[in-house]
């Protein structure tokens, strides 16, 4: 499912009761695992396999929360993120953005991600049940 | 040479004109005498006799004077010129009569001489005073750094220049830590060892191996073996050298084990994730009471693949502890806050080992710098040994107060197994682990390891008491805020970014 939808107009409020989800996953089986628990506790999943293809979802501003995962291919995440979060972007992207990855970063380069996200989290280190305990704190 | 011919001549003009003389003088008595010989007596004789002699000594007289004179003269001007003799005076040239501008002219050749060296010595000594002249300093090919009694950089030569990358004449004049930021792999920096010998040494000398150099700029930082040499109160304020060999290349080779490592562990993350997802997804829907054995299997599943995630991060922190590359971000933080939190992810962990955690907080505890996440590593690793290491006592105390000190001290009490004094020495060595309980008690050995280096670069201390079958008290310090701020007030970052061997930053602006 990826929507097509220009990125600077808004789009009408979400009616939807569960609040939307879009998964930037590149690796099939973790996707497939998110995408059960976060269905079963009720979110709209939707899951991208291409960096472009995320982005170009990401900016129409129709989710509530982006698990954006740090390599993916075509774009990495972190060229996503910061183009998400680009300040001179106008609609600024009003979802929560959740990196993900396994790759173990420099303390610098860790920490510039997490100025600009609202959460990091090491996949390894989360269950798919602690990553939807994880969402439902998300406000 | 026209001076001395001349000389010479007049020497030799000098004698014939006074032996003719004396010649004509006595040719001439003697032939007055002989026209009238009947009148000579004895007296005449004599008187002849005298007259003769005294002319002689009048030759001998004069033709002394006039040769020597010249020599006497030169003498007197070497003598004058000389540095180790002081008293004479310089040479009267006026008196001269014969020979003058031969004894002008080489007084004042033996006054250009000692000219020439008395300004030698000068330069020599005011080189030997004024390092930057040295050639064997400037032209050393090692960076070679100089330093006062302030640890004030007094010179720096050509090699240094180019390995620090800034210029000589700008760093002259700075404190030698503000010009070469440094880690050490130990607490053994060069500033503790320069504080003890100040104070207890005339002279010293020592080396390090293994120096990392931070440089600004995103420049890979460069590593090196350091020699130093220590004199007091040397006259010319050189008063301690640095001399830096640097092997980047060879101790940088290091680097790629880091991140080599680091690969290995995303490519193990990735089954551990999926595994752990799939053991959920089983754990959940594999009912208890239908099937208890294989939900207990399932725990177990759970249970391992947990540590085997956390041993995979381990190991890579450990890797950049020893290759100085653990960096944390130490924050302002509320001790209590986070000491609890800890204790409370860890509650459910002893509550099915039916063991229970007592907290003791003491109430005036000041706000800490810590980096919460490695810090909780920290908290987590002493409670769940002493879990692990309970045998049949069912209750672990956890206290933490201000120390003597002005320190924040935690303490984790168990009242189990307890350590025997052989393995005491290795307890925080990396993969040590009692031989005698490994069978029974699961652990990768390097917790304590990485606790210790945790709790070392957040500038705190760690330590252990304990007893066989009686039980262990691990215990650590932590500053406060304050103290630690107190020496980065210059830094201008949000939090204090360490190492994990941190208080090695050699600095005395950095806090032990």
């Amino acid at each position: 499912m990826t929507d097509t939808s220009t990125p600077d107009t808004l789009p009408a409020a979400n009616t939807n009761p569960g609040r939307s989800v879009l998964c930037i996953e590149d690796e099939h089986f973790i996707a497939e695992l998110y995408t059960r628990a976060l269905t079963k506790a009720g979110y709209d999943v939707t899951t991208i396999i291409d960096g472009v293809e995320g982005l170009t979802a990401a900016q129409s501003n129709k989710y509530d929360i982006i698990l954006l995962d740090l390599m993916v291919p075509n774009l990495n995440g972190i060229e996503i993120l910061r183009a998400l979060r680009d300040p001179a972007r106008v609609p600024p992207v009003r979802s929560k953005i959740i990196v993900t990855t396994n790759l173990e970063q420099r303390e610098d380069v860790r920490s510039d991600i997490e100025k600009q996200a609202d959460g990091y989290l090491v996949k390894a280190e989360i269950t798919p049940g602690e990553l939807v305990e994880f969402l439902d704190t998300i406000k | 040479m026209d001076h001395f011919q001349k000389f010479r001549q007049q020497i030799r003009w000098l004698t014939f004109g006074l032996i003719i003389t004396e010649n004509a003088i006595l040719l001439s008595g003697w032939w007055i005498g002989s026209l009238h010989r009947k009148h000579v007596t004895i007296v005449m004789v004599i008187g002849a006799t005298l007259l003769a002699f005294a002319l002689t000594w009048t030759i001998m007289t004069v033709l002394g004077n006039t040769i020597t004179k010249p020599l006497q003269a030169l003498w007197q001007a070497i003598l004058h010129i000389s540095p180790s003799e002081q008293g004479m005076a310089a040479p009267k040239l006026e008196g001269l009569g014969m020979g003058k501008e031969l004894v002008e002219s080489l007084v004042r050749q033996i006054y250009q001489i000692g000219d020439s060296a008395n300004k030698a010595a000068a330069e020599a000594k005011a080189q030997n005073s004024d390092i930057s002249q040295n050639f064997v300093a400037q032209n050393l090919p090692l960076p070679l750094f100089i330093m006062d009694a302030t640890d004030t950089i007094t010179f720096a030569n050509a090699a240094a220049e180019a390995y620090i990358g800034i210029k000589a004449s700008d760093m002259l004049g700075k404190n030698v830590y503000m010009v070469l930021d440094m880690s050490f792999p130990s607490v053994d920096t060069l500033d503790n060892w320069l504080k003890q010998v100040k104070v207890k040494s005339a002279t010293a000398a020592s080396s390090w191996e293994r120096v990392r150099l931070n440089v600004r700029d995103n420049h890979p930082s460069r590593l090196f073996d350091l020699a130093a040499y220590y004199n007091r109160d040397n006259p010319h304020h050189l008063e301690s050298m640095l001399a830096l060999f640097d092997h980047t290349e060879a101790y940088s080779q290091d680097d790629q084990a880091v991140s080599f490592i680091a690969l290995s562990v995303h490519e193990l993350r990735t089954p551990l994730t999926l595994l752990r997802g799939y053991i959920e997804v089983f754990e959940d829907e594999i009912d208890t009471s239908n099937n208890p054995e294989l939900h207990s299997f399932m725990e177990k599943m759970r249970s391992q693949a947990e540590q085997l995630m956390a041993f995979v991060n381990n190991i890579l922190n450990v890797a950049r502890v020893d290759d100085d590359q653990l960096q944390l971000r130490l924050e302002k933080n509320d001790w209590p806050t986070v000491l609890k939190k800890a204790i409370n992810d860890l509650s459910l962990r002893a509550k099915v080992r039916d063991i229970s955690l007592h907290c003791q907080i003491a109430t005036n505890l000041p706000a800490v710098g810590v980096d919460p996440i490695s810090i909780h590593e920290v908290i987590n690793n002493l409670v769940d040994n002493a879990i692990k290491y309970s045998g049949t006592s069912k209750v672990i105390e956890i206290a933490t107060k201000l120390n003597g000190e002005g320190l924040v001290e935690t303490t984790v009490r168990d009242y189990g197994l307890g350590i025997s004094s052989s393995i005491m020495p290795n307890l925080f060595t990396k993969f040590y682990r009692d031989h005698r309980n490994r069978a029974q008690i699961g652990g990768t050995g390097l917790g304590l390891y990485l606790s210790k280096a945790i709790v070392t670069a957040h500038g705190g201390t760690m330590w252990v008491q304990s007893k066989e079958s009686e039980g262990s008290t691990f215990g650590f310090t932590l500053m406060p805020y304050d103290k630690l701020t107190a020496e980065r007030k210059e830094a201008g970052e949000q939090g204090i970014t360490r190492s994990a061997h941190g208080w090695i930053k050699n600095h005395s602006l950095y806090r032990r």
